[in-house]
């Protein structure tokens, strides 16, 4: 293990540890805990900063371009060395050709009489592994090794930008839990579940294997699971809760199906092992063909030696049909993850659970694992695996922007920005633009953090999250309304702003594949990316204006006090169904009438209390002002400060030097990203051009049309969203009810599993115990039959069985205290007597 | 302490202190708890020096049980006896008998029956999961007003006879503990169980004694089989049945044609039948759910956390070791079989009201993973695949012994406070028992197979071995675990969360509780996050088992199924 494993595995750990500390600690830390969670991301983000600076400096050729041929081995452009500079990534030396690289190829010997093509030298990569669990060694001869599940460490620049990224999001949403969550009761409680996460996600980035990203892509969904459910007084919250990880839970099946079939065929979990033993240096696949069609063969990369297993002795194989299906699989568990169709019912209702929540694990870092998954196991999706998660992408984007347009609740319009732009990734990946895709993960962590943090920040000062009663914020709050106008350009891909420069190389990605390759039978790949970038605009504008532009228009006449009595009568039912239960469970009359009086009694004594308790958790009475935006104010440093810094990369990060792209140049963090890239990318070329122009065009109609509706300027408010509601009332309300995706999946999936599941219950206790209690009877009938008969048949088998029922029955129910002791004496005795003798004379 | 002395204690401590309970005056309660308390810790600290002994390094007990059976082999019986149908054995090597955890007498020479102990990974490992769950158990009982006497007598005769069980290595004693063991169980259930404890005690009894009619009829069958007349006389050693050792028969089983592939095969179902009753399998599962729902909190403990294992012991130590011809022509149902319970059990307890039924049933699910595991016969190529299918089972076996008996105890605890297990009653604990909340929700998302958590492996194990011998099947019990997680996520919802007023100021976990707790919860994520803490030294014993299994097929010229993947013609493009 290098020190720089040693560093990562260090920065993964930190956070378990202040989970462990946290948990066991937490009666005597109490609200410390928040500063021991704290602590340990930000050190975690210390030590991920050594650690991506220490890799971009020894990682030599960093900035030649790679996939173009003519950029291959041309030293960088001494550009690009200011470029970083002012980054603030004062990373690496520039110069790296291609000759010094291939001494990086740790002592491979160039098979270049076997392939003939110059072959690609393995990114620097920091790994380490060992055998988590191992079986079957000597099995098949005394030399012969086990099957094992592996436990690895594998750190390459994907993995060091990603590291860094999450660490620091997670450091600053910690900060500001410190000033959001303080009034929370479970305020220690929600930082150890933080901490926990943060293990995970960092765990997940940081795994070598597939196996392993499977155990902690659970291990966040359980995190998720329990942040999403962390007021989980509120059924609706923890039905969110539970919603999240059984969906996700379909998409992780699909995940252990992808799996098995890797293993069971390829024998391996290594991600960098199948990556590179798929393909040739040129990127094609390993094809063999045999009887029952294509298969894909491992192979050794560099060497283009055949891996043969050395149990069987055979080569690893897939067939073609199962390698597809296996990255599928694969996909399956992104798709659950990373909320995309069908499975991203669960997103939107994941904001049930906190806010800061929401900006960390459902929008910046966990939910883009199902992204960074797909990319970093980029060459085992084959042609027909890669373009449909191109079109999950795009169907993606487009419903959930579609949706966001007509919601009223501003987290959830984040919440389906968020899953509409991780359809653009997605979309991004499966038309090839690789570093498109995860460039655009990582602009979009920033900038979408950022909205749901300035969300939180608006939330605490208003208590409301129905964009309708708002209006004029930006007076209130300055700072909160900049840096989300920031983040908004930034979404809407305004340029200068980070989201740009990301969307633009998707739209690239997209464009090559379309138009340049020529398959024009595609063209919704690039269809619903660019209205689906118009949409974004546009709703993303329709928030910003409608919370904070304007004047302030608070709640309808009548609203609060139609509130209050739903809560009552909400209340009231409750009561009543609890009312309803006890009187039920009295009627069943087993004798608890005991403690039914002790019950009684707890509740009179404890109701007041509990209802004070209730209070001051949850109602927060003092909001009671028709205008909730009117006596707003500036949220506290804590929540402020975060804002701010987030500010910073929202707009930079995309490329702070130059102004528009100039084609040929990339920026910088694409630049770190496509380092060493699988060699399956294909180089989206000149396209960049077309792209720029059709950005362009996109975000003036998004942004215009978001004016034209909702600006704060009346002379430019040519058109009333209202009446448009009215006009299209069935899109209207199709778009309402989320192309009723929950009607549907409750109908379909879950109302016909309980069904089943009572239908089973029933059937297993007439149908299964009903045969073994009729056998039962039709044995004792029939030696009662039998009996009359003969009497001698009476000591038959079958009938001693009936005998056996029926006298037993009858025993057992007058078994009395002082028979009882003398039959167990007479059985203990005889039993002890026969083994002690048996006993005393085999160990004579 | 010698290694015979060890084992025979084992069983021995607790059968004696079963006695002595009795004799102590019935007033003395406290007495008698105590008592049986230290009985169960003694025989704690027994299984936990045998443990010592197997895994010191260098042990003569980490041989092959076939291997130490020489060592330990018994004079030549019966010398006057005409036939030549007794077991014949040299008298090697006596003396290196010594520390191999492995005991071999003659108990009734004239029908070869032998007073045979002996423990490897797979026994230990289950010696251990006995030890521990039965003093937890015996912790639990502390709350058993009545008749206490009587009730800690049987509950240390059970014991013994659990002990007996995985430990015996001959075909007789093993079905003598096996049965004996029946009848505390009956009374336990009988007399200290609930409303319906009658039905529900005489269903187990009956039941199991009509699956222990099978085992007992393959046992007489392996014991009277004249052997394979044509094949015998070509390949077979001198080996000549009429004789109930098992590992000489599992050795006979792999090494030579004397049990042929059709007496195999009547064998294999028998002894299936006869163990998918204790596991218990669908369709032979309903005594499941009524025994545990009547048994008292503590037997229910012990009915889950070890009863249900000696069904998947018997599996993995005699239907698939003395009988793999056969059992590779019934793989396939036995596979189906098993994942049929995976799916069924998991749908019934979804439709559970009773919080303990739901749990009953989840064992059911549960126990699913074992049939599987077992039955996903893919030797060909690669026994490796298989060798993860059957530690997969042995996993879930000890991975449920841990989660299972947490969760009955826990449906106990809050069976006492509140005196419902309905569901729908329950809810809003959370807030009011955190400690108990805290515990449960680890124990349960435990069996819900949660990465990092003990049952996380065993599902692992079993499902990913599986796919090379049959995807259908495989992608069935991978989906299995949405419904799992369906199950489990609504009652901690139900149970846990919400807000109710109703059980306002139940206690929290007591000290005596928290004890019981304790130790599980530690084992969940011990199991879970460094699973070679028992794979380490169980699943060389495994792989033996497994690799007999395969040279058995092998050597049959039969594989399980072929490989998924025909060996492709290399031919590079």
């Amino acid at each position: 293990m290098t020190w720089q494993v040693g560093l990562y595995v260090a920065a993964v750990l930190i956070p378990l540890a202040a989970f462990a500390v946290e948990l066991f600690g937490g009666r005597i830390l109490q609200r410390r805990n928040a500063y021991v969670a704290t602590g340990a991301i930000g050190l975690s983000f210390v030590l991920s900063l050594v650690g991506f600076l220490t890799y971009f400096v020894s990682a030599e050729g960093v900035f030649a371009h790679h996939g173009g041929e003519e950029h291959a081995s041309a030293p960088a452009d001494p550009g690009h060395a200011e470029a970083k500079h002012e980054a603030g990534h004062e990373t690496a030396k520039a110069e790296g050709g291609h000759d010094d690289q291939l001494a990086k190829s740790e002592g491979h010997e160039p098979a270049s009489a076997h392939h003939g093509g110059k072959i690609p030298p393995p990114p620097l990569a920091w790994t380490w592994s060992g055998d988590w669990i191992s079986v079957g060694g000597g099995m098949s001869g005394p030399q012969t090794p086990g099957l094992s599940i592996p436990i690895g460490v594998h750190i390459d620049n994907l993995a060091a930008i990603m590291f860094l990224m999450v660490t620091f999001i997670a450091t600053l949403i910690h900060i500001y839990s410190m000033g959001y969550m303080s009034e929370d009761p479970r305020y220690p409680r929600f930082f150890t579940y933080l901490s926990l996460f943060c293990f995970s996600m960092l765990g997940l980035i940081a795994s070598a294997n597939i196996f392993m990203i499977f155990v902690f892509w659970e291990l966040v969904g359980v995190c998720s699971y329990f942040l999403i459910g962390f007021w989980y007084e509120e059924k609706k919250n923890s039905d969110a809760a539970n919603k999240a990880f059984i969906t996700n839970r379909v998409g992780d099946v699909g995940m252990l199906i992808g799996l098995g079939l890797i293993w069971s065929s390829l024998g391996t979990f290594n991600i960098n092992e199948i990556n590179r033993g798929l393909r040739a240096p040129d990127g094609t696949f390993n094809k063999i063909t045999g009887e029952s069609g294509d298969s894909v063969i491992l192979k050794n990369q560099e060497t283009g030696e055949t891996h043969l297993d050395p149990v069987t002795g055979m080569p690893h194989t897939i067939p073609m049909w199962m390698l597809t299906v296996a990255g599928l699989g694969v996909f399956a568990g992104c798709v659950g993850k990373s909320a995309q169709f069908p499975l991203h019912v669960w997103l939107p209702d994941a904001m049930a659970g906190p806010t800061p929540v929401s900006a960390m694990v459902h929008a910046a870092t966990m939910v883009a694992a199902g992204v960074y998954l797909v990319g970093r196991f980029f060459p085992l999706f084959t042609e027909p695996a890669l373009l449909y998660i191109a079109y999950t992408g795009g169907i993606t984007l487009f419903i959930a922007a579609t949706i966001a347009v007509v919601q009223t609740d501003y987290k959830k319009v984040l919440a389906y920005s968020t899953v509409s732009q991780l359809g653009f990734m997605m979309l991004g990946l499966g038309v090839g633009g690789r570093s498109a895709g995860l460039f655009h993960l990582l602009t979009h962590a920033f900038f979408k953090a950022l909205l749901f943090l300035g969300a939180g920040s608006v939330y605490h000062a208003v208590h409301t999250y129905e964009m309708p009663f708002l209006g004029g914020l930006q007076k209130k709050m300055k700072w909160t309304a900049l840096t989300m106008l920031a983040a908004t350009l930034a979404i809407s891909g305004v340029p200068l702003f980070s989201g740009f420069y990301s969307k633009d190389a998707i739209l690239a990605a997209s464009i090559h594949m379309v138009f340049e390759e020529g398959r024009l039978e595609h063209i919704l790949l690039f269809v619903l990316p660019a209205v689906g970038a118009a949409i974004t605009a546009f709703y993303m504008f329709r928030m910003w204006f409608l919370v904070f532009s304007g004047e302030s228009r608070g709640y309808p006449e009548g609203y609060l006090e139609q509130q209050e009595q739903e809560r009552i009568a909400r209340e009231a039912e409750e009561a009543a169904e609890a009312a309803a239960a006890r009187a039920a469970h009295g009627d069943h009359g087993h004798g608890h009438d005991h403690a039914h009086a002790a019950h009684d009694a707890h509740g009179h004594d404890d109701h007041g209390a509990a209802h004070a308790a209730h209070g001051s958790h949850g109602g927060h009475d003092h909001h009671h002002d028709p205008h909730p935006a009117k006596h707003a104010h500036e949220s506290g440093p804590f929540m402020l400060l975060p804002l701010l810094i987030l500010a910073v990369p929202t707009i930079i990060i995309g490329y702070p030097l130059t102004i528009l792209p100039i084609p040929g140049f990339h920026p910088i963090l694409e630049q770190l990203i496509s380092y060493g890239q699988p060699i399956a990318v294909a180089d989206p070329g000149n396209s960049h051009g077309l792209a720029l122009i059709a950005s362009l065009i996109i975000a003036t109609v998004g942004i215009g049309l978001g004016i034209l509706y909702y600006g704060p300027w009346p002379a430019l408010r040519k058109f009333d969203a209202k009446k448009a509601a009215i006009r299209f009332a069935p899109i209207y309300h199709f778009l309402k009810h989320k192309w009723y995706f929950d009607e549907l999946y409750n109908a379909v999936l879950i109302q016909p599993t309980l069904k089943l599941a009572r239908w089973i219950s029933g059937f297993d206790k007439v149908a299964v115990d009903g045969i073994v209690n009729g056998s039962a009877w039709l044995t004792e009938r029939v030696s009662r039959i039998s009996g009359k008969f003969d009497f001698r048949f009476v000591d038959g088998m079958v009938n001693g069985i009936a005998d056996v029922v029926y006298k037993t029955g009858n025993a057992g129910r007058s078994l009395q205290t002082g028979k009882l002791r003398n039959y167990l004496m007479f059985l203990a005795v005889a039993v002890v007597g026969l083994f002690a003798g048996v006993f005393a004379w085999v160990m004579k | 302490m010698s290694d015979d002395l060890l084992l025979s204690l084992l069983w021995f401590v607790p059968l004696v202190g079963a006695v002595i309970v009795l004799l102590i005056p019935k007033n003395a309660v406290a007495l008698v708890r105590g008592f049986s308390l230290g009985v169960t810790l003694v025989t704690l600290v027994l299984s936990l020096l045998a443990y010592r002994a197997y895994t010191a390094e260098g042990s003569l007990a980490q041989a092959s049980l076939q291997e130490r059976a020489k060592n330990n082999a018994v004079e030549r019986l019966d010398n006057n006896s005409t036939s030549a149908t007794h077991v014949v054995e040299e008298v090697v090597g006596r003396p290196s008998g010594k520390g191999d955890l492995l005991v071999r007498k003659p108990w009734i020479p004239s029908f070869n029956i032998q007073y045979y102990l002996g423990v490897d990974g797979i026994s230990l490992s289950l010696v251990l999961l006995t030890g521990f769950v039965s003093v937890l158990a015996a912790l639990a009982s502390f709350s058993i007003e009545k008749h206490v006497r009587g009730f800690f007598s049987l509950f240390l005769l059970l014991l013994a006879c659990m002990m007996g069980v995985f430990m015996a290595l001959d075909l007789i004693l093993f079905y003598v503990f096996f049965e004996v063991m029946l009848l505390p169980m009956y009374f336990l259930i009988a007399i200290w169980g609930g409303d319906n404890r009658e039905y529900a005690a005489i269903k187990f009894l009956l039941y199991t004694l009509f699956g222990s009619v099978f085992i007992l009829v393959a046992i007489l069958a392996l014991y009277f089989w004249p052997g394979e007349p044509t094949l015998a006389i070509a390949g077979a050693k001198a080996f000549t049945a009429h004789t109930f050792d098992v590992p000489a028969i599992a050795q006979a089983a792999a090494e030579t044609n004397y049990y042929g592939s059709q007496i195999q095969q009547w064998v294999f179902l028998l002894f299936f039948i006869g163990f998918c009753v204790k596991l218990p399998s669908f369709p032979f599962h309903t005594w499941l759910p009524d025994a545990h729902v009547q048994a008292p909190t503590p037997i229910s403990m012990i009915l889950a956390g070890v009863l249900l294992k000696i069904g998947g012991y018997g599996l993995i130590r005699l239907a698939w070791p003395l009988a793999p011809v056969g059992a590779s022509e019934w793989a396939y149902a036995a596979a189906a079989l098993g994942v049929v319970s995976i799916l069924y059990g998991a749908l019934a307890a979804m439709a559970q009201t009773d919080f303990k039924k739901l749990v009953a049933y989840s064992s059911v699910s549960h126990m699913g993973y074992v049939t599987l595991g077992m039955a996903a016969m893919n030797f060909t190529p690669d026994p490796r695949y298989y060798g993860y299918g059957v530690n997969g089972a042995m996993f879930m076996m000890i991975a449920h012994g841990i989660t299972s008996t947490g969760m009955f105890f826990l449906v106990g605890v809050i069976y006492e406070r509140a005196h419902t297990r309905d569901l729908n009653k329950l809810g809003g604990l959370m807030n009011i028992m955190p400690v108990y909340g805290a515990v449960s929700i680890l124990i349960f998302f435990g069996s819900m197979g949660l990465p990092g958590l003990c049952g996380f492996w065993a599902e692992v194990m079993a499902i990913l071995a599986i796919f090379n011998y049959d995807i259908t099947l495989a992608v069935l019990a991978a989906a299995a675990v949405i419904l799992t997680a369906g199950y489990i996520l609504w009652t901690v919802q139900r149970v846990f969360l919400g807000k109710k007023e109703d059980w306002k100021g139940l206690p929290d976990l007591t000290f005596r509780e928290i004890v019981i707790a304790a130790p599980l919860c530690l084992f969940t994520v011990l199991l879970g996050v460094y699973p070679n803490s028992l794979m380490s030294w169980m699943s060389p014993s495994v792989d033996q088992v497994v690799g007999n299994i395969a040279k058995a097929n092998q050597a049959s010229g039969r594989g399980a199924k072929t490989a998924l993947i025909p060996p492709a013609v290399v031919k590079p493009r």
